[in-house]
């Protein structure tokens, strides 16, 4: 029994359904022919019906390369610390601007993940240098600045 | 010949000289180091070649991934992984080789047949390419809505592991594609009151995040990976090529062939193909106890075939606009934003960007044999670069180049979306690829098939009766009922006795 087989198929079926609450207040060109609605549709069908199959399939047991991928060291922490990275970079960006924000992240990250101190202080600081040089100075894309001026 | 020298021209320039050799080490070192794959140098990359003219950003995306294909293989033979899923297939024969002390037989090969494989590919690009664009231009809205079919099907039936899970990706990836203002009516679609996706899903936060934030969050699940390197010569490994290549030169042009042709396959690509060039070339070798323990017939025979699928990819890209692999689906969808439709028209219209791509496989494969030779050199040092460092640095990257297409932090948040579920899908043994397909093949699909029945009055029997469509609508259904056909033929097999 795959267990995680079974809540995505359970996903992908209540995403079928979901595509179908919305489609219906679609509107339709004159004649009663399909419109915008078509194609969503049939994603639907077929979003329902592949996801009950993997559902009917999970009930086999584990192959041997499933188990692998089933195991192994995980550290949920750092994927939700990456995560959160990015939600206080769009948080903070505009108002603190590119260089601090990336500059402060980067470091706590790299802090988060085993680098030691003077490390992370340089690579942090030499990594955000390096992008601001390459898409600031070399692309031109306007980096946010924020209130400091940099 | 005369394309060749408007090619040269137009890449003799000092500035497309620089971006061919920036491509090459930056695709040197991400296929170096495992766990970053080609696909996701791709998406990196974007965010440089959008602001760049189209043929300095093909050239790069070209060089780029010829060299991530062989880099891969670098890290297989040193230290047992895979530096991209391209070389998973023969990673095994490579470490087995190594600790028999052959680790610079096996890296002399890997650059030479990578090298060979890649120019086969080039030669049978540049000459099938334009012959199948004169078939192209007969082609209507009927056609081009078999061919997106196509390789729809293609892209699940080819997908490792299960199809099932293949095709949910894929109709994940359609469905992406259907956000935003709908083609007959202009009608919103799911954008949810927002106006940033009236215009759709943003195509390149949506391939970092897939391919980069994905890799990010994964990588640093597992934590820092420790692994013994072995030590190689690399002064000594070009020694022997000749001798090995006259051996199998047989296996080559089998190899070199099947890759280039798997390649032109929607939806299949180079990992893809180095799996089935392996198989063929253990049923066909003499000494098929070793593989597995260490064959070099089998580096040779896959090493050539993913780098030749790398320009079979490019084949229906550019001929019909249907991606061959997820790289050339990103080259595509970067073409769509930047005005460019790829298909039979680019043959007359703006034949410099063939030509670029053409000149450019050669060169990239030219350039492997020096490049290779200094990265074999730095092999150590770059498989010593620190992880934990390495990713928060792709991280950054990722946040700046989703952001630097259209200045707007909500692609950012695009990104992180797709980042997530890319590492869901991968986690739970979904492929990522046929997503990627189904953003790009989705509107073809659904716009082919709406303005032909806006056409015809709603007559379906087109699609069927029109010579080619039949042609191409057999063709898909053959693909459909495969997997069919070859069960019924094991069970007879088994049936029969003995």
């Amino acid at each position: 029994m795959k267990q995680n087989d079974v809540i995505a198929g359970g996903i992908f079926i209540a995403l079928g359904i979901f595509i179908f609450t919305q489609t219906i207040s679609y509107p339709s060109p004159e004649k009663g022919h399909p419109g915008p609605g078509l194609f969503p549709n049939i994603l639907a069908i077929l979003f329902i019906g592949f996801g009950s199959t993997l559902i009917f399939k999970a009930r086999k047991p584990l192959s041997k390369d499933e188990m692998e991928i089933a195991s192994g060291p995980k550290r949920v922490s750092n994927a939700l610390f990456v995560l959160g990275i990015v939600a206080l970079y769009v948080v903070l960006v505009n108002s603190v601007g590119f260089l601090i924000t990336s500059a402060v992240l980067l470091f706590v990250l790299m802090k988060k993940l085993g680098v030691t101190l003077l490390k992370s202080a340089v690579a942090s600081i030499v990594i955000t240098l390096f992008i601001n040089l390459m898409f600031s100075k070399i692309l031109r894309v306007p980096l946010p600045i924020g209130i400091l001026g940099w | 010949m005369d394309f060749v020298l408007q090619g040269l021209v137009l890449l003799a320039s000092p500035k497309v000289i620089l971006v061919i050799m920036i491509s090459a080490i930056y695709g040197l070192f991400v296929g170096a180091i495992p766990g970053l794959t080609a696909t996701m140098a791709a998406a990196l990359l974007i965010p440089f070649t959008f602001f760049m003219d189209p043929v300095p950003a093909l050239v790069s995306i070209v060089t780029m991934s010829a060299m991530a294909i062989f880099a891969g293989d670098i890290p297989a033979a040193l230290v047992r992984i895979p530096g991209t899923p391209s070389s998973a297939a023969y990673t095994q024969d490579s470490f087995e080789l190594t600790k028999q002390g052959k680790a610079e037989m096996v890296l002399g090969v890997d650059v030479v047949f990578s090298a060979i494989g890649g120019l086969m590919g080039a030669i049978i690009l540049m000459s099938s390419a334009p012959l199948l664009a004169e078939i192209a231009f007969t082609f209507t809205t009927f056609e081009y809505f078999w061919l997106a079919a196509m390789g729809l099907s293609a892209t699940v039936m080819v997908s490792r592991g299960s199809q099932v899970k293949g095709a949910l990706s894929m109709i994940l990836g359609l469905f992406l594609s259907t956000i935003g203002v709908d083609i007959t009516l202009g009608y919103p679609r799911f954008t949810f009151g927002s106006v940033e996706l009236l215009n759709g899903v943003n195509f390149i936060p949506a391939m970092i995040g897939l391919f980069g934030v994905s890799e990010v969050i994964r990588s640093v699940m597992q934590g820092e990976l420790a692994y013994p390197i072995a030590r190689v010569r690399a002064e000594k490994i070009f020694s022997g090529m000749w001798k090995l290549f006259r051996r199998y030169k047989v296996n080559v042009l089998r190899s070199g062939l099947l890759g280039t042709f798997i390649g032109i396959l929607p939806g299949a690509g180079a990992d893809i193909a180095a799996w089935i060039a392996y198989a063929f070339s253990k049923r066909g070798s003499k000494e098929p106890e070793k593989y597995g323990v260490g064959s070099i017939e089998a580096i040779v025979d896959s090493g050539t075939a993913n780098n030749s699928c790398l320009a079979g990819d490019w084949v229906p890209a550019l001929v019909f606009g249907i991606p061959g692999d997820s790289i050339t689906a990103i080259v595509i969808g970067v073409l769509f934003m930047k005005g460019l439709r790829p298909g039979p028209l680019i043959f007359e219209q703006q034949p410099e960007i063939l030509y670029a791509v053409y000149i450019a496989f050669i060169i990239a494969n030219l350039l492997m044999i020096p490049f290779g030779y200094l990265s074999i050199k730095c092999s150590s040092q770059m498989l010593r670069v620190p992880r934990n460092i390495l990713m928060p640095g792709i991280l950054m990257f990722s946040i700046v180049g989703s952001f630097a297409i259209n200045n707007t932090i909500f692609d950012v948040g695009v990104m992180l979306v797709m980042g997530v579920i890319g590492f869901f899908l991968e986690a739970n043994g979904f492929p990522v690829a046929p997503v990627v397909l189904g953003i790009v093949l989705g509107p073809i699909v659904e716009k082919n098939f709406m303005m032909s029945m806006i056409k015809t009055e709603w007559d379906v029997t087109q699609f069927f009766t029109r010579p080619v469509s039949a042609i191409l609508c057999i063709i898909t259904l053959l693909i459909w009922f495969f997997p069919l056909f070859m069960t019924v033929l094991q069970k007879a097999k088994a049936r029969k006795p003995g």
